[in-house]
Formats: C-alpha cells, sequence, structure tokens
C-alpha cells in the first residue's frame, strides 16, 4: 500500500476508506486530519462523521472524487462565485430527489465543502426563480401559516419589490 | 466648453460607472449618473479601477471603510449574521397564547416535519436566498411566515428607490403610521440611498424616513432640493449611523454636524463638500465625537482652518481619506503632522491653498515612508515647486494617483522625479502645468507603463512627441490633451498608427486641438472600439451639421458662442460618428469629409478611381485599371495608372462630377504637373526611413520638429491666404481668382499666391487644412462662426475664451518662423 488513506465513518458505521486529497476537499476534514497529525499521514486515519448516513457520504465522496483536481475559487471571490452557472457535471450530479438535495447540501454545510454547497445552493434557487407562492407551497411543502389579510397587506405593502 | 465657473478642460465629459471624474461645478448629467456623482469633487476617482473593484470582492475587513456604493455582497454578509443570531435566539421563544397562534404554531410545526427547505439552517437559507432576484424573494416572503420574517428584512434592508414605480411605492408606505402597515419597516432600513431620484427627493420626502434607528447609511447625492432641518431630524437617535454622503447638498447648517456630533458617534465617513456655511468650532465638535472617522470631505470651506486640521490629528487616528478641496485658509502646519503620525492616510486631497507649500513633508525623516499613500492631490497650490514633488515620490514610492493640475511652478523636474514611481503610478493629471515640456512628458511615460490616465491639458509646449510618446503606454484608458494647439493630425495618426488595432482607450479630449481635421480621427475611432468619449470642441474640422448632429446635447448653461463650439460625443454618439465617417468612407463619399488630408482619405480615393470610378471620366476607360489601389502603390510613377488617375482627379477638380477631392490643390492641377500622388502620399504620411520605432529620440524629435515647423508655416501662409480671400470676400471684390466651377462643387481654391504655391510643392506639409472651404460655405458655417480676422493669438485661459468666439487661427509656436 503505497498511500494511507482517510477512512471516513458514517453515522451508520459504514467506511469509507479515500485518498487523502479527496478527503481533503472537506475543510473539516482537512483540519482534522492536519490536527491530529502534525507531521503528516503515516498511516491508514480513521475519521467518524456522526452527522452524515452512508448513503448520502457516498454521494458526496463521489463529489470528491471527480473535483479532486478541480480549482475552486478563493472564498473571498464573493462575485465571481456568485455569478457562475452551476457547473453541468455538478447539476447531473445533483439530480436527485429533494430529499438526498437536502441531504447533501447540508452534509456539504458540516463537512465545509464550500464548492458542492455552492452548486447545492444554486440548485435550490433555481427551483425557487419565477415560482408564484403558490406554486412554492407545493414545491416545497409547505403549508400558509398567514391569514388571507396578513398575506394581502404583506403583498400590497411591499409591493415595490416586483418592480426591476 | 466649460461652464463660466470654471477653468479645468479636462473634466467636460460625463463620468461613465468606473470613470468617475467629475469637476464640482460641473455636474451636469448626475441624474443619468448616479453613482459617479457621489463622487463629486472627487477628481481622481477616475482612475481607480482597483479600488472600485475591491469594494464587490473584498469583506470589510481587509479593506478600508467606504462609502456606500450600493455593492450588495460586503452588505449581505452584515445582514446574514444579524439574522442568523436572530432566528437562533426567536426559536426558542415562541410563547404565545392566542388560538391564532397555536393555529399557526401548529402550522409551523407542521411545515418543519415535512419540507425539507425549511429545515435547512439560516446561513444555508440565506445563501440560497443571496442567488435570488428581488421579485423571487418577493414571491418567496408570503409563502410562509417564516421565510417572511427573513425575508423583509433582506428587503427592506435597502428599499430600492431606484425608479419611478417602486420609489412611488416605497412612498406610500412610508407615508402610512406604524400601526397601520404589518411591519414597522422603518425599524429594517439599514441603507438609504436617495439619490436615483433626486428631482423627487424634497423635505417632505426625506421627513418620511425620520426614525429609523439602525440606519447605517444615508446617501443624499445631488438632493439639491433638501434643506437642513429634515437631514437634522433623519440623524437623531441613529447612533449606528457609519456614513452619511451629503456631496450636492447645498444646504449644509452647523445643525447637521452638530446632530452628527451627538447622535452618531460612529460615524466613520463624511462627505460633505458644500460645507461653507458650516463653522469651524460645529466642525471642531464632530471630529472630538467621533474618533471613528475614516474619510472626511469638506470643500468649498473658508471657515475650516488649520484648528479643524489639529482636532483631526488629535481625535481622528484612522483617517485614510481627507479631501480638502477650496479650503483656502489651509497651512502646512498641521498637515506636517498629519502626513508625520496618521501612517492609515490613503487619499489625500487639498485645492487653492496657497499656504500649502514644499514644507509639507517637512516633519518626514529621511527612512520615513508614507506607505498606505495611494492617492494625492494637490490641485491649484501655486507655492508648490519641484522639490515637494521630488519629496513625494521619495516618502511615497507607492503612490497611484497624482494630481499636481494648475500648480503652474511645476517644470519637467518634477515629471523626471515622478518617472521614479515606476509601476506604481496609474493616474498623473498635470492640466495647466504651462512649463512642462514633450521632454518631461517622455521621461515620465518610459518609466511609468502602468498610466491608464494621463491629463495634458492647456501644456501648451507640448508637441506631437508627447503624443508618439504617449503611444507607448499599453494601458492607456484616458488621455486628455485639451488646448495643447500645437498637435497636429501627423501626430494623431502616428500615435494611432503606433498604438495599433484594437486600443484599450476609453475617452479622448482633444477639445481646442485647433488644428486637426477629420481624417486621422477617422482613423483613431476605428482603432479604439472602446472609445465611450471624444471632445472635439472647438475644433473647425467637426464643427459641421452632419458631425454635430451625433454630438451631445451642450450644458443647459452654456451661452451660445459656447453652444456652437460644442462638440463632445458620449456613448452612443461616439459609435454613431465612427459609423457616419466608415459609411463616408465605404461609400466612397470621402468628399463629404473633404477636410481629410489624410492617408486613409487618400488611399481610399485612389482606390476609387483606379476601380474605375471614374463616373464623371467619360473619355478614359482604361482597360489598365488595377483594381487593387494599394499594389499600386509601389510602383506608381510614370504608369498609365497615375495618369489616368491625375485626369480624374483633374476633371473631378472641374466640378464635373462633384466631389470635392481630399487631395486636391495645386500640384494636382493641371499646370503644377509633375508631382506625383503617391509621391504626395509617401512624403506626407511616411516618416523618414527606420522611423517606424528604431530612431533614437533625438532623431525623433528632430523629425517632429521639422514636421511641426513646417506645419506651422504653412499654416501661417494659409492664414494670410485666407485672411486675403476672407477680405476679398468681404469687400465683395473678387480680385482672387475663384474659380466658379469650385464654388460650384464645394471646393475651395487653392492658394492663390504665386509664392506660396512653389513653396507647396516642396513642403508637404502645407495642404494641412488647406481644403477648408466650408469657412467659405455659409449655409454650413457662418451661423456657427464668426472669423476672427486680425489672426489674433489665441489665450490659455478658459475665461477669455468664453466671452470671444472660437479663435480658429491659434498662435504659431515659438519656432515657427
Amino acid at each position: 500500500m503505497s498511500q494511507p488513506k482517510v477512512i471516513i465513518v458514517s453515522s451508520d458505521d459504514e467506511k469509507f476508506p479515500v485518498e487523502l486529497k479527496v478527503a481533503e476537499k472537506s475543510i473539516l476534514i482537512k483540519n482534522m486530519v492536519n490536527d491530529l497529525n502534525p507531521d503528516g499521514l503515516e498511516e491508514d486515519f480513521e475519521l467518524p462523521t456522526p452527522n452524515v448516513k452512508s448513503t448520502v457520504l457516498a454521494k458526496v465522496l463521489e463529489w470528491c472524487e471527480h473535483h479532486k483536481d478541480s480549482i475552486f475559487p478563493d472564498d473571498d471571490e464573493e462575485d465571481a462565485k456568485k455569478s457562475a452557472p452551476v457547473d453541468e457535471w455538478d447539476k447531473n450530479f445533483l439530480q436527485v430527489d429533494q430529499e438526498m438535495l437536502y441531504e447533501i447540501i447540508l452534509a456539504a454545510n458540516y463537512l465545509n465543502i464550500r464548492p458542492l454547497l455552492d452548486s447545492g445552493c444554486k440548485i435550490v434557487a433555481e427551483m425557487i426563480r419565477g415560482k408564484s407562492p403558490e406554486e412554492l407551497r407545493r414545491t416545497f411543502n409547505i403549508v400558509n401559516d398567514f391569514s388571507p389579510e396578513e398575506e394581502a397587506a404583506i403583498r400590497r405593502e411591499n409591493e415595490w419589490a416586483e418592480d426591476r | 466648453m466649460s461652464s463660466p465657473s470654471s477653468t479645468n478642460y479636462s473634466d467636460e465629459m460625463v463620468p461613465t460607472s468606473q470613470q468617475q471624474q467629475q469637476h464640482p461645478q460641473q455636474v451636469q448629467h448626475h441624474s443619468r449618473h448616479p453613482h459617479a456623482s457621489s463622487y463629486l469633487n472627487n477628481i481622481t476617482n477616475d482612475s481607480n479601477p482597483q479600488a472600485h473593484k475591491s469594494k464587490t470582492s473584498t469583506t470589510a475587513n481587509s479593506i478600508p471603510f467606504q462609502m456606500d456604493n450600493d455593492s450588495d455582497d460586503s452588505d449581505y454578509k452584515d445582514l446574514r449574521n444579524s439574522l442568523i443570531s436572530k432566528r437562533r435566539s426567536s426559536s426558542n421563544a415562541t410563547i404565545n397564547n392566542s388560538t391564532h397562534n397555536q393555529f399557526r404554531n401548529e402550522i409551523q410545526r407542521l411545515n418543519y416535519a415535512n419540507s425539507y427547505l425549511l429545515k435547512l439552517p439560516t446561513e444555508v437559507l440565506l445563501q440560497i436566498f443571496h442567488h435570488l432576484e428581488r421579485k423571487d424573494l418577493y414571491s418567496l416572503l408570503t409563502v410562509c411566515q417564516e421565510f417572511a420574517d427573513l425575508i423583509i428584512e433582506i428587503l427592506w434592508f435597502r428599499p430600492n428607490m431606484q425608479n419611478d414605480s417602486s420609489f412611488k411605492k416605497i412612498k406610500s408606505i412610508m407615508e402610512l403610521s406604524e400601526a397601520q402597515t404589518h411591519w414597522n419597516y422603518r425599524s429594517f432600513i439599514k441603507r438609504l440611498n436617495l439619490s436615483f431620484m433626486t428631482k423627487l427627493v424634497d423635505d417632505d420626502l426625506l421627513s418620511l424616513f425620520i426614525g429609523c434607528p439602525k440606519l447605517e447609511r444615508l446617501t443624499l447625492v445631488n438632493c439639491t432640493k433638501l434643506t437642513h432641518q429634515p437631514i437634522t431630524s433623519t440623524l437623531i437617535k441613529c447612533e449606528r449611523l457609519q456614513s452619511i454622503d451629503l456631496t450636492g447638498v447645498t444646504d449644509i447648517h452647523d445643525n447637521i454636524i452638530l446632530a452628527l456630533a451627538e447622535n452618531c458617534t460612529r460615524l466613520q465617513g463624511l462627505y460633505a463638500p458644500g460645507c461653507g456655511k458650516v463653522s469651524e468650532s460645529a466642525i471642531i465638535k464632530l471630529l472630538k465625537s467621533c474618533p471613528m472617522l475614516k474619510r472626511v470631505k469638506f470643500n468649498n470651506s473658508e471657515n475650516i482652518t488649520d484648528e479643524s486640521i489639529l482636532a483631526m490629528y488629535e481625535n481622528c487616528k484612522s483617517l485614510v481619506e481627507i479631501d480638502l478641496h477650496t479650503c483656502s485658509n489651509v497651512t502646512d502646519k498641521y498637515l506636517q503632522l498629519i502626513f508625520r503620525y496618521m501612517t492609515q492616510l490613503r487619499e489625500f486631497r487639498i485645492s487653492c491653498a496657497p499656504k500649502v507649500t514644499d514644507d509639507l513633508f517637512n516633519l518626514l525623516p529621511e527612512d520615513f515612508y508614507l506607505e498606505k499613500l495611494r492617492i494625492i492631490d494637490i490641485t491649484n497650490c501655486n507655492a508648490i515647486t519641484d522639490k515637494l514633488v521630488e519629496k513625494l515620490v521619495f516618502h511615497a514610492p507607492r503612490i497611484r494617483n497624482v494630481v499636481l493640475s494648475k500648480c503652474m511652478q511645476i517644470t519637467d523636474a518634477s515629471l523626471r522625479a515622478l518617472s521614479q514611481l515606476g509601476r506604481s503610478l496609474h493616474y498623473i493629471h498635470l492640466g495647466h502645468c504651462l512649463l512642462i515640456t514633450d521632454f518631461g512628458v517622455a521621461s515620465l511615460v518610459r518609466s511609468c507603463h502602468r498610466i491608464q490616465y494621463i491629463d495634458l491639458a492647456c501644456c501648451t509646449q507640448l508637441t506631437d512627441w508627447t503624443l508618439v510618446e504617449l503611444s507607448n503606454l499599453p494601458k492607456l484608458r484616458r488621455i486628455g490633451l485639451v488646448k495643447c494647439n500645437l498637435i497636429s493630425d501627423n501626430g494623431i495618426l502616428e500615435f494611432v498608427r503606433r498604438r495599433g488595432e484594437q486600443d484599450c482607450l476609453e475617452r479622448v479630449h482633444l477639445s481646442y486641438c485647433s488644428n486637426l481635421t477629420i481624417g486621422p480621427i477617422y482613423l483613431l475611432l476605428k482603432n479604439c472600439p472602446k472609445l465611450t468619449h471624444l471632445s472635439l470642441t472647438g475644433i473647425v474640422a467637426f464643427l459641421r451639421n452632419d458631425i454635430t448632429t451625433f454630438c451631445r446635447e451642450p450644458p443647459p448653461d452654456f451661452t451660445e458662442s459656447q453652444r456652437n463650439s460644442f462638440c463632445v460625443f458620449s456613448g452612443h454618439g461616439v459609435n454613431q460618428l465612427r459609423n457616419f465617417l466608415t459609411e463616408s468612407m465605404e461609400e466612397n463619399q470621402a468628399h463629404i469629409l473633404n477636410h481629410g488630408d489624410m492617408h486613409a482619405i487618400a488611399l481610399e480615393r485612389r482606390r476609387f478611381l483606379l476601380n474605375g470610378g471614374n463616373i464623371a471620366n467619360n473619355n478614359n476607360n482604361n482597360p489598365n485599371n488595377n483594381p487593387d489601389g494599394a499594389n499600386v502603390n509601389s510602383d506608381v510613377n510614370n504608369s498609365p495608372n497615375v495618369t489616368n488617375m491625375r485626369a480624374d482627379i483633374t476633371n473631378a477638380n472641374n466640378g464635373q462630377i462633384g466631389i470635392g477631392i481630399g487631395i486636391e490643390g495645386d500640384e494636382m492641377s493641371p499646370g503644377n504637373g509633375g508631382v506625383d500622388v503617391t509621391q504626395w502620399i509617401g512624403e506626407r504620411f511616411t516618416l523618414p526611413q527606420g522611423l517606424g520605432g528604431n530612431l533614437g529620440t533625438e532623431d525623433m524629435r528632430g523629425h517632429f520638429q521639422t514636421m511641426i515647423r513646417n506645419h506651422h508655416q504653412s499654416r501661417i501662409r494659409r492664414q494670410q491666404i485666407q485672411q486675403y480671400q476672407m477680405q476679398q470676400l468681404q469687400s465683395q471684390q473678387s480680385q482672387l481668382q475663384m474659380a466658379d466651377e469650385s464654388q460650384e462643387g464645394g471646393i475651395e481654391p487653392g492658394p492663390q499666391n504665386p509664392e506660396d504655391l512653389s513653396e507647396d510643392s516642396f513642403t508637404p506639409q502645407v495642404q494641412f487644412g488647406q481644403n477648408a472651404p466650408q469657412l467659405f460655405q455659409p449655409a454650413v458655417f457662418r451661423d456657427r462662426f464668426v472669423y476672427n480676422g486680425n489672426g489674433e493669438e489665441e489665450d490659455v485661459d478658459m475665461e477669455q475664451n468664453e466671452t470671444q468666439n472660437v479663435n480658429l487661427f491659434p498662435r504659431p509656436p515659438p519656432n515657427g518662423s
């Protein structure tokens, strides 16, 4: 065995051995590995991720594997990040049911994988865009908790926001 | 150009979004450029793309505090943090007893269970919202209360007052009392910018925003109708106010400044350029109450003296920007302390302060560097000499913007000193520094490759050589040469040739460079696709109806004669002008432009003629016509084509086809044979061998001086001729051989004086501007111009010029015989 691996353990105790390079896509894991192995990784290293189920972790690691050589713009290049369209591969990768999409977003948030979180958020934003409130409630399984009067007042008082 | 109160030739243009240069007196189009207007008075912003970019791309920590400029991203971070903590604390504290609320809580519990979206942490939700437009947020607003609480703060964080309709809607909501609305919207507003609809902003409107406790930024740029009371009231209890921009507000009283001092102790930015009425005691009180001040702009005040500077020095240790334009009573005394001890200082501006002297940096120790200083503007401080500039360069080696306009004592020595800034220098303004010469510009430009903005307005000693030097600046975006009236077509042609196609130039100011003609400007337009501004005011060749039709409206306060000579193209107008000139060329209608004694026209003309475009030349369908005019170029002497062509030209000259040929002239006329077109072009447009970049500077200079001298000699002669002709015309005695056919054909007869003719054929430059027939064509010109018959020397100063008519014939250069 040439390179020591990082073995990521899901909440349901499934083990995922991956290259260090792949694991380091998660800033959380990267920092933990570095903190606990100040002299560098010498042997396989096991890391539990108690918040992430195996099905989700598998997906997330698939993303990390695919992007292990990708270079992402820095965090502070807020402009570039905001305007860039979702990567084509990511778009297909995130063609999953809503539950899985949210699980991936949550995991990306927890594991601190900014580019994956960004793609996820953009996909959700895409689902929101151009819909009426009723359509949004249907899409996201939400029941209206406003009274009709309240809703009307809020709409009236904020109508300006509809203008370009 | 220019309004009566200003002598700043270079600032006649409308700012674009990136280039926000403006002069205080010349804000004509502020309503169309709200962003730019916040930089009124801020001469140097034009050139500072980095600074502007960084506003949107960096967080508040890494960059000094900025005045509100509507950049979203950094703002959004603040908002996000406050919302996250708010949502966290409120989630535990929902104890409601009414049945409706119980019902609602039930729904909310269900929603939480069923909707994945709602389960996302607040920071993720906010990140999603960040990708949405305002109207999508509006749809989400009424989906459920959970979202509404988040989104309402995002929407009202900065109410959008940028268009008529939303402005009115917001106004009508603000007119309702707190009890009449679902939320108290005033409590959400943190950014208030009323400078988009300045015509609609009056005291009543601003009064609607009294009582916004969380207000952080108040921008009232160009809200000229506002008086001091509502501004003062708005500030009451705004203890979180960080910045206030009162640029363009005229009624700034002590009570505004005192209200800031009393309520807004966390103030970081105050732009109050119109603070002339404010007493110094109020300003000192403010400076003492607001120790966090980072950016201050007090302009046009005689009340501000050294005492204010001392208060700044003692209380506001984190100042990064001090702007004291036209505060004439400020002296070196405490400014020396500022430079010595305020190590954060990044931008410093002052003007019209006669007691700011070379001693400004006297307190700085030998090895002291003003590491943060990037912008210095010392306009119209006549005590300043080259000594100060040398010290500046020594102590501030990383300075980026330097404005020394109207510092009359500045000479080439300053430019040589500035050249040591090398790559640091991006922006240099030397307008009205009358002593500087081509040598100074050359040494500056050769060392400072990154200059993007250069203004040399009214540096009347500069010649075409300066243009040759400027052509080497790869990043040049803005060039100001207003009233450098030694500049000729040759200089522009060479400039364009050297810079090549796809030039990055964006703004070019050539007003009152009175020798210029259409041809070179056409080439300039062609090679500069990014050009958004071109000013050609007061240049005779362009003051014709078919060209001025694309020109911007002159400012409303211009006098009739100013209007008549106004010729500024911006935005779409530049494209229209380019298209017009291109079409004229491509459709072989160069006769429209028969001012253009230039290469392109000549080539075009020749191609036209050689292509058998001899409409009128019925007797000469020569089979040898070469379809490619360019090929004829090399071996054209004595070839049949040339004869043919000359015949064409002759015919044209005779008015048979009504084309006023760009290169017509006496050497073309039958009586003056032996001068060949190619030779003519060659002489005029080809530089001596090896000049294409390999020539040494001295040779280059020599060459240009010869060119210029020839040019001016010929101009003087031409002037005499035209004066003579004018007299003849006026006295109705047609002693000159004003050939009838020429008149009909729109062609001015060439010089009639035999002495001139003989010399003309030896000095090619003599043709420059020769065909300016419109002068004698009343339909086009007469009402726009009054000929200044006495050939008076043109004065450099603006004020003088405004009262006169445009002088058509600038004075000859010192070396021009």
